[in-house]
């Protein structure tokens, strides 16, 4: 009940990104952009540094990658990327704060950033102690099943099946509690009733080897991590967490179609500069980053992960709205699941 | 039939095209370097050449990193022989008997023992590649699931209780701190941080790369400028004697078994090589009827080694090409290249790219062959580092190994450790402990917490559900064996417990 109330205020936010694929193009138009912009002071006078909190084979290292390759493509300024992964993002988030906010160095993150923040407030605000460049990738979360599963085909079926099990199915998850993923399906357990439990993968292969292997019956993933899988018909999708499918998932039911009423939530990565970063020097940067994301080698990346399925762009303004609104969102859920939120 | 013709077809395009041929060579070199190099592995040049790879064809780019990760994972051995240093954690087990094998002078045999296993290893397992990628990999992750490698993992830990120590207590006690420092950080199941005294680096934990470094290497330098200064020093012997093919012919159970182990290990989504090397050298171990001079300078702990983690190299193919599922950080890398080319790794890739799959099979094959020929006359070079005075080969390996454990994450916390474990290692080494069951423990402990909490979660939280599931049963069962065996060797049996006659300053 709680938990409603404290998501209908921000549900309107969060739902803009339930855009179509069309309008994410729009938005890299980005009119009032320049095509050029001069360097303020010389900035940067030498190459950048990324810091990527994560490994570089993951969903953010690859981002990383692509928007570096991106921005230089564009302003011929090389980008170091140091990945610094452990903890969650923690180890690169602090690494990060501990850099001269000059400009020089920037940061890769993700929406744990945003959800470490709502649980203890002592840790970085990605919208006040960051300022955020761009955010470049939001995207939804799926439940799959094998392909050639016959003990269920759907959705329906699956909760039927679920239910009968007392307890005993099984669905791959990420191990975080209070992650975006495990929030999503506590809203799923609690909206249909069904008791599942959920098995900790912290790294992808284990988790997408454990249902193609059997070893689980379902997964909880975002369309692009799992694509191969699903271009190669063994995986197939039976649940899109969004209020709407959007029309590469046409056929798969949404929390509408499935009538599960909750908001939810979305995985975005972006970029970020130091609070404290010279105001030129920022400008030059948000240039930089919110036109590479235009970019066609980044907006062909971005395709490939299905990406551009949903509106993914946020300049600096929209990123901070998103952190707030995610921010806001997570702290209601915490205090309904019972955590302890410093 | 057709798997001969399509191999020599993939050998056709492979060294039918000069610039497939630079690149071929250019792994095959860059990797043993890297690999040489601590800290500096095979990874850090796969990340430096990942960009570049957009700019060749998909067949050269994938081809670079399998001859990569071939080559690189061999080329660590050298330096974990010569200088007790392993360049890269799959590396750790060689040093074992390898770099007292060169304190006796035995360098020569050490390292020839160490390519020759490599390349053989890694040329059955991706001939089994080659044979049987589908239905290998479709076993492999319907029959693995967490309570069986759960249950590999505590087999190994029981094994590797009897490796290095002086005695049965120190033994587990050494496995026990290893265990213990792989809990510091995030807990795989709830993400609740753990002994990290609010500390945010300790939330990733303690890396085992400078970790190992530290056991190994700097408190190896510890032990023998002790020496210098109490005038017991006595510079290793330099020794370029290879050894002949009948003393390798002698190991030749000790090569299959690891093979076998290496293969099935490397097969492992998120297992790979590293948990390969440690599980043949311990089965090395068990087998063996001269137990307590493991660690002293046997070829066998080097030949162990060395198969099962080049054996695991082709294996770790086998879940990439035919599921997509890396089994390691280079393998992850990989799926990196098929992207950058618009391709995904997985069933499809058999059936839309076949000519890139044997060429990748083909320079996977000739990779490891290429060890046999490169590796010696890199070995044949390099023994000869052995000549620097001690004075002047410590401070360089002191800055390797400092430079080895920043470069991993770029924290100067990673040095820091690396110095800690470092003098503790010279300390626990003089006492009677084993830095490798620290080492196994810190490694094991990191993979076997996780996948007994994702065991526990899918058997119910019932213990009784390993009964179930039989694999992980057998695995079990031999593990409970295993310590019910050492501990009857420890306090009922007659001889001196094992290891008992180790000496103080035993490499391990």
């Amino acid at each position: 009940m709680n938990l409603r109330k404290t998501i209908i205020g921000t549900a309107i936010a969060l739902g803009a990104a339930t855009f179509t694929a069309g309008t994410a193009m729009a938005a890299c138009a980005t009119a009032d952009l320049p095509g050029e912009m001069e360097k303020p002071d010389g900035f940067p006078a030498r190459a950048l540094s990324m810091i990527v909190p994560y490994g570089p084979a993951g969903g953010s290292g690859q981002v990383a990658q692509a928007m570096a390759e991106a921005v230089t493509e564009l302003t011929k300024v090389s980008i170091n990327r140091d990945h610094k992964p452990g903890g969650s993002g923690t180890v690169g988030l602090t690494a990060y704060m501990a850099t001269p906010a000059d400009g020089y160095t920037v940061l890769e993150h993700i929406d744990d950033a945003a959800s470490a923040h709502a649980l203890d407030s002592s840790r970085p605000n990605p919208a006040e102690d960051l300022i955020p460049l761009v955010t470049s990738q939001i995207t939804f979360s799926q439940i799959y099943i094998r392909t050639n599963e016959d003990r269920f085909t759907d959705w329906p079926s699956f909760v039927e099946w679920v239910k009968a099990q007392d307890g005993k199915a099984t669905i791959a998850n990420v191990s975080k509690e209070g992650s975006m993923e495990r929030v999503t399906m506590k809203f799923i357990t609690d909206a249909t009733g069904m008791q599942i439990q959920q098995i900790s993968f912290d790294k992808g292969a284990p988790r997408y080897g454990a249902l193609a292997g059997g070893q689980v019956d379902a997964l909880f993933e975002q369309p692009g991590d799992v694509r191969k899988f699903l271009d190669s018909g063994m995986f197939k999708p039976i649940l899109t967490i969004l209020k709407d499918a959007p029309e590469a998932f046409a056929d798969v039911p949404s929390l509408t179609d499935a009538g599960l009423d909750f908001e939810p939530l979305f995985r975005f990565r972006g970029f970020y500069v130091a609070a404290g970063t010279p105001e030129d020097r920022v400008k030059w940067l948000q240039w930089a980053f919110q036109k590479a994301y235009c970019e066609e080698s980044y907006q062909a990346y971005n395709e490939s992960k299905f990406m551009t399925l949903i509106e993914s762009f946020r300049d600096t303004e929209g990123s901070k709205e998103l952190i707030n609104n995610t921010v806001a969102q997570y702290r209601g859920v915490y205090k309904d699941m019972g955590l302890e939120v410093k | 039939m057709e798997t001969f013709n399509n191999f020599i077809g993939g050998t056709v395009t492979l060294f039918g095209d000069p610039i497939g041929i630079l690149i071929f060579f250019g792994g095959v070199v860059g990797g043993m370097l890297f690999g040489a190099i601590p800290g500096v592995s095979m990874l850090t040049l796969a990340a430096i050449l990942l960009p570049f790879t957009a700019h060749l064809s998909a067949e050269h780019g994938i081809m670079l990193f399998s001859v990569i990760y071939c080559t690189g994972v061999y080329g660590g051995a050298i330096t974990a022989i010569l200088f007790n240093i392993p360049g890269a954690p799959e590396n750790a087990p060689t040093a074992f008997d390898g770099y007292p094998m060169t304190l006796d002078g035995r360098a020569g045999k050490a390292v020839g023992a160490a390519v020759m296993c490599s390349a053989i290893g890694g040329t059955v397992s991706c001939i089994i590649m080659m044979f049987a990628t589908a239905p290998i990999a479709g076993w492999a992750i319907s029959a693995f699931g967490p309570p069986e490698i759960f249950a590999l993992v505590f087999f190994g830990l029981a094994v590797a209780a009897s490796v290095g120590a002086k005695t049965f207590w120190k033994g587990w006690l050494s496995i026990m701190a290893g265990l213990m420092i792989a809990v510091v950080g995030l807990d795989p199941v709830g993400g609740i941080e753990r002994y990290n005294f609010n500390m945010p680096y300790l939330a990733a934990g303690i890396h085992f790369i400078p970790t190992i470094l530290g056991f190994f290497a700097v408190s190896e330098i510890f032990v023998q400028a002790e020496k210098k200064a109490t005038g017991a020093y006595k510079a290793p012997k330099l020794s370029v004697d290879f050894p002949t093919f009948k003393e390798l012919w002698l190991h030749k159970i000790a090569v299959i078994r690891s093979i076998i182990i290496g293969f099935f290990c490397g097969i492992l989504p998120g297992i790979g090589a590293t948990l390969a090397a440690f599980m043949g050298y311990n089965e090395a171990v068990r087998w063996s009827k001269d137990r307590i001079n493991f660690g002293k300078g046997k070829i066998e702990g080097v030949i162990s080694s060395e198969t099962a983690n080049n054996s695991a190299t082709g294996a770790a193919m086998i879940p990439l090409l035919a599921l997509g599922l890396p089994g390691g950080a280079l393998t992850a890398m990989m799926v990196g290249v098929f992207q950058m080319h618009d391709m995904e790794p997985g069933p499809l890739v058999f059936i839309n790219s076949p000519d890139l799959v044997w060429v990748v099979f083909a320079a996977m094959f000739f990779a490891n062959l290429s060890i046999l020929l490169v590796g010696f006359l890199e070995a044949k070079t390099i023994v000869n580092l052995l000549r620097i005075p001690f004075q002047f080969l410590a401070p360089m390996i002191l800055l390797l190994a400092t430079v080895g454990s920043y470069a991993v994450r770029g924290l100067v916390i990673d040095v820091v450790v690396m110095f800690v474990a470092g003098v503790a290692g010279f300390f626990l080494r003089r006492s009677g402990y084993s830095v490798a069951g620290i080492v196994l423990g810190l490694i094991l402990g990191k993979i076997g917490e996780q996948t007994f909490a994702q065991a526990m979660q899918m058997l119910h939280f019932e213990f009784t559900g390993f009964l179930s599931r039989p694999i992980a049963l057998g695995l079990l069962i031999a593990g409970f064996l295993t310590i019910a065996g050492s501990v009857y060797g420890a306090f009922f049996k007659k001889e001196a417990p094992q290891n008992n006659n180790a000496d103080a300053d035993s490499t391990v």
